[in-house]
């Protein structure tokens, strides 16, 4: 794709500047009207200011929600990681079941949220478990989980056997193996699947809303605050979030993408 | 021993996931009397979905709202990828990655951002008063289904980008280059080489899209007003207001049928042929 003549290189470059400004002005409302105060719909942009910043940390509400997020996707990735790891370990090099298995794992993943979340809420109906934060995070995990495997399966795939079979050699045990080659090997991804499954936990919204009870997360809280409309400081936590899910996700790239492969492309 | 590891294994996915969604996919055989659910096996549900009057457009209306917001997706996202593979080397990652990047705003963020970009007093109309398109703001984009249309697609389109830039990626450049020495014009290099290997990324990109749009609730309710009711809407009234779980299961069901089958259609057509040498 050498030889493109310039008229459709300039006709290329157009679609693709106005889909970047179609995909950013959504971000661009938030974080401008976050420094500029906004009066009928229009900016003023005379007078910056760091106030709505000032209120957000005055408002316990929406800080007491960040705080409920947070748990939740700690919880989530730590059960999320164990779990899933441990399947792909398990199913790595075993054909009986694994298929139906991946299947049954990538089901909450493909279906419709929507779908996911009222199938746990009438399940969770049904054993008798009360909404809670307890049921967002099982919610959670059961959404993410996938991700994690998938991660963890591509570099157990990728691992080579000698290793394993060095170690044996050198006379170590099972454990030893374990806990001195693979589980190092696999460290970076598992952190990638980590930051994956937080990110994901983070911003999920519909299953939340269908299976938790009195304890909202943030998109919980500002879904329910939208039809009021937005205070202020919801632009400046938007910011904020933005400005840290950015850099989680250069970290994960970082743990993702296999050392070599990054010096190679640069 | 091994027999409890091979247990703990399956009893994970299979108590959390598979029982859950079997559990639902019973209620669908169910019936409401009364605001109590009656648990004797029916076919009413799926009956009263085929012939009351309302069910089956609402949900022939959004499976075309779907595949529009696909098709609009793709007719953006095939010439952003297709610059992209234009680029060299570090440009083309940095670029790809800054598209990506609005996928990690929150989504009920975006929502509501582009609902006030959409609005009466919103950027749009005042550009298009501006501009001299209109002569006064219009209330055309907010509240209706043309609303959730360009919403769905403002939130979308970095889904159809990935998986079409990846299949352009793919394309061996030998093989343009000796369409080139074969004496065939940018063209016809683009019609019979480009554009017939990239159609997998095509499948992929319009089963993504597809799937998000149609399972989609947040992006309806929130900007769809009275008039842009779509099928996610009214499967969640019957967990809400309408209070007919059994009845709410099955329209799950129908909606759950559809998206197996987009993502099928996208897994046969996505298959990259032919360029795997």
């Amino acid at each position: 794709m050498s030889t493109l003549p310039r008229a459709s290189t300039i006709f290329l470059a157009a679609i693709t500047t106005l889909v970047a400004a179609l995909l950013y002005s959504p971000l661009f409302v938030p974080i401008v009207s976050s420094f500029f105060p906004l009066s009928q719909g229009n900016v003023d942009w005379s007078s910056p200011t760091f106030s709505t910043y000032v209120s957000l940390a005055e408002n316990h509400d929406i800080l007491a929600a960040l705080g409920t997020t947070l748990i939740v996707g700690l919880c989530t990735v730590v059960l999320s990681v164990v779990s899933g790891t441990l399947l792909a370990l398990y199913y790595h090099g075993r054909r009986a079941g694994r298929s139906f298995l991946q299947f049954i794992i990538f089901l909450p993943f493909l279906m419709p949220p929507i779908i996911s979340g009222l199938a746990l809420l009438i399940f969770f109906r049904e054993i008798g478990l009360e909404r809670s934060l307890l049921t967002v995070v099982i919610g959670h995990t059961v959404f993410v989980l996938a991700i994690v495997y998938r991660t963890v399966l591509t570099r157990l795939q990728s691992m080579s056997r000698t290793l394993v079979e060095a170690s044996y050699d050198l006379g170590a045990t099972g454990w030893q193996t374990f806990w001195r080659v693979i589980l190092p090997n696999l460290s970076s991804a598992m952190v990638g699947g980590a930051i994956l499954a937080f990110a994901l936990s983070f911003d999920e919204t519909m299953i939340t809303i269908l299976v938790t009870g009195t304890q909202s997360t943030l998109p919980v809280r500002l879904w329910a605050m939208m039809r009021l409309g937005f205070s202020p400081d919801i632009n400046a936590l938007v910011a904020l979030i933005l400005m840290f899910t950015v850099l989680l996700c250069v970290l994960a790239a970082r743990f993702l993408i296999p050392r070599q492969v990054a010096t190679e492309r640069s | 021993m091994s027999l409890l590891v091979t247990a703990l294994a399956f009893a994970l996915p299979v108590i959390f996931v598979l029982v859950p969604l079997a559990i639902f996919l019973v209620y669908s055989f169910f019936s409401v009397d009364q605001g109590t659910i009656v648990y004797a096996p029916t076919l009413g549900n799926y009956a009263r979905f085929f012939t009351d009057p309302i069910f089956l457009p609402v949900f022939w209306n959004t499976i075309v709202l779907c595949l529009s917001v696909a098709i609009i997706c793709i007719l953006l996202a095939y010439p952003t990828a297709y610059f992209l593979t234009t680029l060299k080397g570090r440009w083309r990652y940095a670029l790809l990655m800054l598209l990506l990047v609005p996928l990690l705003m929150s989504y009920v963020i975006k929502i509501y951002a582009i609902r006030s970009i959409l609005g009466l007093n919103g950027f749009l109309n005042k550009a298009l008063v501006t501009l001299g398109i209109l002569e006064q703001p219009s209330t055309l984009f907010v509240f209706n289904m043309n609303a959730i249309l360009l919403t769905l697609t403002l939130l979308l389109i970095p889904f159809a980008i990935l998986p079409i830039f990846l299949s352009l990626e793919r394309i061996p450049q030998t093989l343009l280059r000796a369409s080139d020495d074969l004496g065939a014009s940018g063209l016809q290099t683009f019609l019979r080489i480009t554009l017939p290997l990239s159609l997998p990324g095509v499948a992929s990109a319009a089963s993504f899209v597809f799937v998000l749009a149609i399972g989609d609730f947040l992006t309806p309710q929130m900007v769809g007003g009275i008039s842009g009711f779509t099928f996610g809407r009214i499967l969640y009234s019957q967990f809400g207001t309408a209070y007919n779980w059994p009845f709410g299961a099955a329209l799950s069901v129908a909606l759950a049928i559809v998206v197996i089958l987009a993502i099928l259609i996208g897994e046969r057509f996505g298959r990259n042929r032919g360029t795997s040498a």
